[in-house]
């Protein structure tokens, strides 16, 4: 009953969660003192020069009915919530229209998920291996070395790591393209050597600014850890270093880890902007900077409902298995 | 074991150095020889890539589709501001009224599939739109044409509703492109909705056909037609374009596009600021722009940059208190600060300086503009045109160790006829007669502190940004209070068309043809609606009765006509009596290309084209771009 209960309730936050953001966000572009029409025939009077007056009055019309904005603000509310939140169909995307959204976020997603779920992952293992040795051995000289240069890169800008690698690696020495050149025609081999090539210096990137603060939140969680009288209690009864290290530094530390990487893996369905930006990496952070600016909100919409069901999905994963990580919470 | 281990690892790298190595220097990144391949830059990605079909609405154009396989009615000579048939024959022959016109077609153009393309293609694309609500101008079309018939295979015969003098300057390319792209017939007469299908292989009458494209939307490839001859180039010029391939590519941010630039990963960039000019320019010497030094620019882009003024709020609903804010700026400065002095001054309201239009209007203008003569409101006058200022700007770079001519022909074509005059002391008295007030602690309108809003697009248009930040200098400098705010495009479009602004950075601007009455159309004051409301005319709002009726007279005249261009010079003297838009420059461009695999691109040395990659044209720049031996 308990369980029940416990799982009930977590599920209704879910829900809850989700409902407010998309609401949110459904509201939130709409208040902007933007215009996706008036943008679209912005960009077509700016390429173009002047537009005959009786042309714009019939595309500006044209264009209202075609992007679904005639109605009233309640009425189109509604029809989301049945569409988009229901059944994930957000309409045409209106700078792509009538290119569905669902299409544009589908070609783009898989590139922002493998560069961004591989990098955080691994920079979750690293930083917490590393953030480990450096708490938990902390006179030994590789500890030391190694939290020095997280706690140098760290801090350090992620576009400036970025543009260092860019102009070192594919600037000067060639080694990797300037921009991320992925060929998706001509066979697989070509497209994942092609793909592997494009994604080097992103991940690195990505890996480096990541895994510094993994190292330093790890470092302090269990260099507190090492400290507690359980691990002293292991120590006397002479338990080896390897042992106390995992089963019990390891262990107790984990656990705020495990939190923080399942926030995280929610929040790489959103992209990395900046990582599209330098390396021309595809992916839907870039999308969603677009839709901003070109006041699209049917791809708002798209992109940040599917990040808003990652994290609030992510965040209820984590809370039904945290008792199975740690004993100590019951589900009450 | 460790040897063997790091052999392991050395090896791939080893592998992939050297195979990175010989793809730089022979092949591109999609498997072209680098020699056959003239590399275009595209201004933005697209989302829908392999979406090649015009009449879909999200379809990126410039991304090489108009500039290399679309067929258009009448193209445009940009060096001279006249157009020619493409796949018209001619120039539509029209009756006394303009209500029925004679379009011939070209003979001798084939689609990239071999079938002859003549009336029938034309007639349908005509009424393709014209059926279709979902094509954007369907009911522009609707309103315009009365019907599209075949008389022969190569004559259509187009009646419209009313007298439609301008046919060709509609449904032609006058500046970046046209939205009237002739299609196949055959292909397109087959598919159910014209508004829903993608073409992702395309049947063309351009000289380029898609090769390959990515599915990212990153970059197209684009392979010349083997019969090149039939294409619309091909039929035009009966040249052949010279690369094999052309892939157009979005390169990335400024700092990426200079690297790529700088490593000859990129023939022709599209428009750059000149602090990276100076750069790449610097770090490669087959990098240049339009002149190979100072001031690399071509000053010929058809739209000016300059303020903009709300017409529909006080004060700067007085032609008074513009021209204060005009005779309040020293010009000098704000060149500078633009872009250190490069660009032709383009002073007259609206109509932008290009080299053609600074023959056509400017310098018959320029006896008027001396002789003009502002009223100050106390007894006094000013004659506010300046014509010494090519020369001073000259003397200024001349100082500052640039190699500048010293012929004046060649300084008007560099810097102008002339600009208005920096006269704070007039400026002051026009303030006063416009109701403003100056008081010790600053100027005050009806008994209220004046505050200046400003505003300009942050995103994009460095030359119109700059414009309006120099601007907001000189105000400031002059005694004004100014607010200056930047808008990203998701809102400066916006509130261009609702009037929600005071002075902004907005450029109303843009023309190169002898006729101007595209150019001056919306400023029909009839079409002004109120704040807040987006209405089909100007955003500016400009409340003239002599520019209204001299706009409708023009609606009615052949564009050909004496009569067009007098009642253009009159709109021009209205406007310039008026001062509803104050112009700092014609449009400057810093368009770098690469000479290290192609070369004779169009250059101040060889004018024989505009450097705009982007628009419609760059199809007939490709037959003279060479490769390098």
């Amino acid at each position: 009953m308990k369980f029940a209960k416990y799982v009930g309730l977590r599920i209704l936050t879910w829900a809850l969660t989700i409902w407010i953001g998309v609401t949110f966000i459904f509201f939130v572009p709409r208040m902007f003192p933007s215009d996706p029409v008036e943008n679209m025939i912005g960009r077509i009077q700016s390429r173009s020069g002047q537009m005959d007056p009786l042309e714009m009055e019939s595309l500006r019309k044209s264009l209202r009915i075609q992007f679904g904005l005639e109605g009233s603000l309640l009425e189109q509310y509604v029809s989301f919530l049945k569409k988009g939140l229901l059944q994930f169909d957000f309409g045409p995307s209106l700078m792509s229209f009538p290119t569905p959204v669902g299409d544009i976020i589908k070609t783009y997603l898989p590139y922002t998920l493998g560069l961004m779920l591989m990098t955080t992952i691994f920079s979750w293992l690293i930083g917490n291996f590393i953030g480990l040795q450096a708490g938990f051995r902390k006179k030994q000289l590789s500890s030391k070395f190694l939290e020095g240069v997280a706690i140098c890169i760290y801090p350090v800008p992620y576009f400036i790591v970025a543009l260092v690698l860019q102009i070192v690696f594919a600037f000067l020495l060639g080694w990797f393209p300037l921009q991320s050149t992925i060929i998706t025609m001509g066979g697989f081999v070509i497209f994942i050597k092609s793909l592997l090539r494009a994604s080097i210096l992103p991940g690195v990137s990505l890996l480096l600014v990541g895994t510094g603060w993994w190292i330093i939140s790890m470092k302090s969680l269990s260099g507190t850890v090492a400290e507690e009288d359980f691990v002293l209690y292991a120590r006397y009864r002479g338990l080896s270093e390897g042992r106390i290290g995992w089963s019990y530094v390891l262990r107790n530390s984990i656990i705020t880890q495990v939190t923080a990487l399942a926030m995280s893996l929610g929040g790489v369905f959103s992209g990395s902007i900046m990582t599209e930006i330098i390396f021309g990496y595809p992916g839907v952070g870039t999308l969603i900077q677009k839709a901003i600016l070109q006041s699209d909100y049917n791809m708002i919409l798209g992109c940040i409902t599917i990040s808003i069901v990652a994290i609030a999905t992510a965040t209820l994963i984590v809370d039904l298995i945290y008792p199975l990580i740690d004993p100590r919470i019951r589900y009450s | 074991m460790r040897r063997k281990v790091s052999a392991f690892l050395v090896l791939p790298l080893l592998i992939l150095l050297v195979f990175t190595a010989v793809n730089t220097y022979a092949m591109t990144e999609v498997g072209t020889p680098r020699r056959e391949t003239l590399i275009v830059e595209t201004q933005t990605p697209t989302d829908v890539p392999g979406q090649f079909n015009s009449y879909m609405q999200g379809t990126q154009m410039g991304f090489g589709i108009h500039q290399l396989m679309s067929a258009m009615m009448w193209e445009m000579d940009t060096i001279t501001g006249e157009q020619f048939g493409e796949v018209a024959a001619g120039a539509p022959e029209s009756n006394e009224d303009f209500t029925e016109h004679i379009v011939r077609i070209r003979e001798g153009i084939r689609w990239s599939d071999g079938e002859a393309l003549n009336a029938d293609d034309v007639v349908f694309t005509f009424n393709m739109i014209m059926s279709n609500p979902g094509i954007g101008p369907s009911a522009y079309y609707n309103a315009v044409f009365k019907s599209v018939e075949k008389v022969d295979d190569y004559t259509v015969l187009i009646k419209t509703v009313d007298s439609f003098p301008r046919l060709a300057l509609r449904f032609g390319v006058t500046i970046w492109g046209n939205d009237l792209r002739i299609v196949p017939e055959h292909i397109y007469s087959q598919v159910a909705d014209v508004t829903t299908f993608k073409d992702s292989d395309p049947v063309v009458a351009g000289p380029y056909i898609v090769k390959a494209f990515d599915s990212l939307g990153k970059w197209i490839l684009y392979e010349r037609r083997e019969d090149w001859e039939y294409s619309t180039v091909g039929a035009v010029t009966g040249k052949m374009p010279q690369a094999r391939y052309i892939l157009v590519k979005y390169i990335g941010d400024d700092t990426t596009r200079q690297m790529a630039m700088v490593n000859n990963e990129v023939d022709i960039l599209c428009e750059v600021t000149p602090e990276m000019v100076e750069v790449m320019t610097a770090m490669n010497p087959n990098i240049a722009c339009w002149y190979k030094d100072f001031p690399y620019a071509t000053s010929d882009d058809p739209c000016s940059k300059g303020i903009s003024f709300q017409m529909a709020k006080e004060p700067y609903d007085n032609p008074d208190f513009r021209w204060g804010v005009t005779l309040a700026m020293n010009f000098d400065e704000i060149s500078v600060n633009i872009f250190d002095g490069v660009g032709r001054a383009s002073a007259l309201p609206i109509l932008t300086a290009t080299a053609a239009m600074q023959e056509l209007y400017y310098i018959p203008l320029l006896p008027w503009l001396e002789a003009f003569e502002l009223d100050l409101g106390d007894g006094t006058t000013i004659q506010p045109f300046d014509t010494g200022y090519a020369l001073r700007m000259a003397e200024t770079l001349k100082a500052q160790g640039y190699d500048i001519p010293s012929d004046e022909t060649a300084l008007i074509d560099m810097f102008g006829i002339g600009c208005w005059k920096y006269a704070p002391d007039a400026a002051e008295k026009l303030f006063v007669k416009a109701g403003l007030e100056k008081r010790a602690e600053g100027w005050y309108f009806k008994d209220q502190p004046f505050t200046i809003n400003m505003t300009y697009l942050a995103d994009t248009e460095a030359q119109a940004g700059r414009g309006l930040i120099a601007a907001y200098d000189q105000l400031v400098k002059f005694g004004f209070n100014c607010n200056l705010a930047s808008e990203s495009s998701a809102t400066w479009d916006s509130n261009a068309a609702t009037g929600n602004y005071e002075i902004g950075g907005y450029w109303p601007t843009g023309g190169i043809t002898r006729d101007l009455y595209a150019q001056i159309s919306g400023w029909d004051a009839n079409l002004i609606v109120p704040i807040g409301e987006r209405g089909a005319g100007q955003g500016s709002r400009w409340n003239n009765a002599e520019a209204t009726r001299i706009v409708q007279a023009m609606s009615v005249v052949s564009p050909d006509s004496d009569e067009s261009y007098e009642l253009g010079m009159e709109f021009m003297k209205v406007a310039t009596a008026d001062m509803p838009f104050l112009g700092f420059h014609s449009g400057v461009k810093f368009v770098p290309t690469n000479s290290t695999f192609w070369t004779n691109y169009p250059s101040a040395e060889n004018p024989y084209n505009g450097p705009w990659w982007w628009w419609s044209c760059f199809k007939y720049i490709t037959t003279e771009i060479t490769a390098v031996d």
